[in-house]
């Protein structure tokens, strides 16, 4: 156990110390965008900023996270050292590298191109290099789930997975399917491209390749919060999970509905025909299937621990309801920022109503809300129950966590939702500085003020968050708590094959894949649809003299 | 257990529910997606369901020509920036672009080196950019009588030879690389009208940053870099695009962007990019 604990605490950390930086570079943007003055009013460092800011938060914080969840749970649920421990320090070390090489290269200003690289921008070689270590790297984790779980399963025949296990296995499987898109576009496109050994660039076919990517990777950030609703909540909420079926469900179907969607990014580019945009649409809403089973699942297994603990009548499970526990706090603050932005996502993934909001500070608003709120407070929530269990030295104060928990919730409430109304207004996002002497962009300026009152109360929320872990990590040792797993209500003696393993749902989720993306990327083999790439940093000369 | 191991088997309830369920929603989607919203346009007539399906995959029928007669087209240059026009600049030769340049040097000073301000500094000018300019004075898309004559004696290759020679002359424009370090005072909140143009532009009347093509930092396709040119030859193509005298930038940004710019502005410009005489003499005679 004591190297699945290193394991797992390397990782919490890296994710972590980049979370900080991250944070800081968010809310001087917010400055910046904001009409109060700021330091260091550079546009050129607005999209380095937006570059490092999204590469960090959206690549390096979360895949280090699940990672080292990932090995956590597997120890812990399977009652057994992880296997392969070594190939998961080599791992790490890929996954490190890659994250340092893209921080200086984007540092130095060679990949000005934000996290989504959308060609013909290109950056330099060495930012995709990077970015293609640390998705490669996290694929060495992904194998290892895998293995570990085929592992248990020859050594139990016939029990069922525990669901822990289970879940953390949907999830890199669920990478491995999300990450596919970006790797292809990195190896067949960019990197040839910022190598120079091609000189067009198909951004369509890289743009649809992407999209893969693009939001299969929000259920892969949210995997972890929700393993936490189902196999930590009930736990820390004194009660028991209300189905362990339901879960499996849930998982399965995330697997499956979350790949086939992502060209609902594409709404408003040329190169798709309405008819394939609308099915991916259509797709789109059956995400929503598994998230309000969770809802129900959750709520269920809540009132289970709420009645348990002396709560009466309707609604009066809620207040009996441990609420200075951070984890039950988290899951409460985290369901309402759930709410609020996935009612804005519809708005997002409707063919015809995205066009309102299409690349408008609302679309900003919604994912900050979902990931940056929904999920990443069950990050923190996660920290806290993990760090005392791995270094078996307690939180200093729960009150404290709590307080670092609702200082972010309010503080992402603050920012957001402004930014969804600017968004109504037409407010772009991904735009350096706006001109509030103009009367129309002035109407907005009030708004974006509010928003980085809101931006610096998340600052403080960061800045609290490492000090609540670094006082935890130096103080004396005395706990030696392991950690425990929800029990269902009924805990499962067997289960049917079919969700106790992922062969049958790769299978359709393959075919899925094929009828939704078969014919959007088959298209670009016939198209002549290439066009000139162009380095952010320099100029063609280059090419020229090559 | 074993039962559900068959997995690809229809006999077993939780394949046959998950093929089930994929088939449903690809008949359901598919239908909606190519037979009721690709059937309705909102200017026409709603088309049939093979019509429909070939709208729906984004090879519908309004991809034809039109069929009414079309309005001669007049463009501000033939160049266009497609692969075959990349190939051929990249294809130049600079040994043989030497020889060619022995017939700018009158104008052009030595090695692209300008001494007279009314004459454009070439040497480390981007590839692309002098190739365009030659082949719009020869077909007479930017209009001067010298440049138009030489130009018409040069070939394509030749173009893209003396392309290649003039771009890697070293001591004139510089590279757009190592201009990305943030420095403070490149927003709208500037207050000297130069730098406020070129790093923030001016939103209000539509103009973009002039350093998002132009350099320091930015790079388009077939912009030039502008610092160390003659201030008063980049003075003197903004008052020609402002009046229309000089029409080959191809999406008429230029011209846009001039016409709105003020005397003062475009001095400022000048001072910002550019060299004066004082300077250039010093700067730019070659050892």
């Amino acid at each position: 156990m004591q190297n699945t604990s290193r394991l797992a605490l390397y990782h919490y950390w890296v994710a972590f110390a980049t979370f900080l930086p991250a944070v800081v570079l968010g809310a001087w943007q917010m400055l910046m965008r904001s009409p109060l003055p700021a330091p260091l009013d550079d546009p050129s460092a607005y999209y380095v900023s937006v570059t490092l800011h999204g590469s960090v938060m959206a690549y390096v914080v979360t895949t280090f996270f699940a990672m080292g969840f990932g090995y956590a749970v597997t120890a812990t649920s399977l009652e057994r050292p992880i296997r392969g421990g070594a190939a998961a320090w080599i791992g790490f070390a890929i996954c490190l590298l890659g994250t340092a090489i893209v921080a200086v290269i984007v540092l130095a200003g060679r990949a000005s191109v934000l996290y989504t690289f959308y060609p013909p921008l290109l950056a330099s070689a060495w930012y995709y290099l990077g970015a293609l270590l640390l998705f490669g790297g996290s694929m060495i984790w992904v194998v290892l789930m895998i293995y570990n779980m085929a592992a248990w399963k020859r050594d139990n025949p016939g029990k069922p997975v525990p669901l822990p296990m289970f879940a953390i296995t949907a999830t890199a499987l669920l990478w491995a399917w999300s990450a596919s898109g970006t790797i292809i576009e990195l190896l067949g496109l960019l990197l040839p491209a910022a190598l120079g050994l091609t000189t067009q660039i198909d951004a369509g076919l890289a743009r649809t390749l992407f999209s893969v990517t693009l939001h299969s990777i929000v259920y892969f950030w949210l995997m972890p919060a929700y393993i936490a609703f189902y196999t930590l909540v009930p736990q820390a909420a004194g009660g028991r999970l209300y189905s362990d079926m339901m879960g499996r469900l849930t998982f399965i179907m995330f697997l499956v509905f979350s790949l086939p969607v992502g060209m609902h990014h594409l709404f408003a580019d040329p190169e798709h025909g309405a008819g394939l945009k609308f099915i991916q649409s259509f797709l789109t809403f059956f995400v929503a299937l598994p998230t309000l089973l969770t809802v129900f699942s959750i709520c269920a297994s809540l009132e289970i621990a709420g009645r348990a603990r002396g709560g009466r009548g309707l609604l009066g499970w809620i207040a009996g309801l441990p609420w200075k526990e951070p984890m039950v706090l988290a899951v409460g603050l985290s369901l309402v920022m759930l709410g609020l932005g996935g009612f804005g996502g519809l708005i997002n993934m409707s063919y015809a109503m995205n066009s309102m909001i299409h690349n408008t500070s609302w679309v900003t608003a919604h994912f900050h809300l979902i990931f940056g709120g929904a999920v990443v407070i069950m990050y923190f929530a996660i920290a806290y129950e993990m760090w005392p269990r791995i270094t078996g030295k307690p939180l200093r104060s729960k009150t404290l966590a709590c307080v670092q928990l609702w200082l972010w919730f309010v503080g992402m409430i603050v920012t957001t939702i402004p930014w969804h109304i600017t968004g109504l207004m037409g407010q772009p996002r991904r735009v350096a500085v706006f001109d509030y002497r103009d009367p129309f962009v002035a109407s907005m300026g009030p708004l974006v003020v509010v928003s980085v009152v809101g931006g610096v109360i998340m600052l403080i929320s960061a800045i609290m968050l490492i000090v609540i872990l670094v006082r935890s990590q130096l103080g004396e040792r005395r706990l030696e708590a392991p950690l425990r797993y929800a029990l269902a209500l009924n805990p499962p003696k067997t289960v049917p094959a079919s969700l106790n393993g992922f062969a049958l749902w790769n299978a359709v989720l393959a075919v899925l894949m094929l009828f939704a993306y078969g014919y959007p990327i088959g298209q670009f083999f016939v198209l002549k649809s290439k066009v000139p790439a162009y380095e952010v940093t320099r100029p063609s000369t280059v090419v020229g003299a090559r | 257990m074993r039962r559900d191991r068959e997995t690809f088997k229809v006999h077993n309830p939780w394949p046959t529910i998950g093929w089930g369920m994929l088939a449903g929603v690809a008949a359901v989607s598919a239908v909606l997606g190519f037979g009721v919203l690709s059937r309705y346009q909102e200017n026409g007539p709603t088309l049939d369901l093979w019509n429909a399906i070939c709208r729906g995959l984004g090879i519908g029928a309004d991809t034809a020509p039109a069929a009414a007669a079309q309005p001669t087209l007049h463009t501000p240059s033939q160049i266009a920036w497609t692969p075959a026009t990349l190939d051929q600049i990249a294809s130049g030769n600079a040994e043989h672009g030497s020889a060619i340049a022995m017939n700018c040097a009158g104008c052009h000073g030595n090695g692209g080196l300008s001494v007279q301000t009314q004459f454009p500094t070439l040497a480390g000018m981007d590839t692309a950019v002098i190739y365009k300019q030659l082949d719009d004075y020869r077909s007479g898309k930017r209009v001067s009588q010298v440049m138009g004559a030489m130009a018409q004696a040069l070939s394509a290759q030749d173009s893209a030879d003396v392309a290649a020679y003039f771009a890697t002359q070293p001591g004139g424009l510089p590279a757009l690389s190592g201009y990305r370090i943030p420095k403070s005072g490149r927003s709208l909140r500037e207050s000297d009208p130069g730098k406020r143009l070129v790093y923030a532009g001016a939103p209000q009347r539509g103009i973009p940053p002039c350093s998002a093509c132009h350099g320091p930092g930015g790079f388009k396709l077939g912009a030039p870099a502008l610092q160390g040119q003659h201030a008063t030859y980049i003075e003197r193509q903004l008052g020609e695009f402002a009046q229309g005298r000089r029409a080959n930038d191809i999406f008429e940004q230029m011209r846009a962007i001039a016409k709105q710019l003020t005397e003062e502005e475009m001095r400022a410009l000048g001072a910002f990019y550019g060299i004066r005489d004082s300077q250039s003499a010093a700067a730019l005679t070659p050892p």
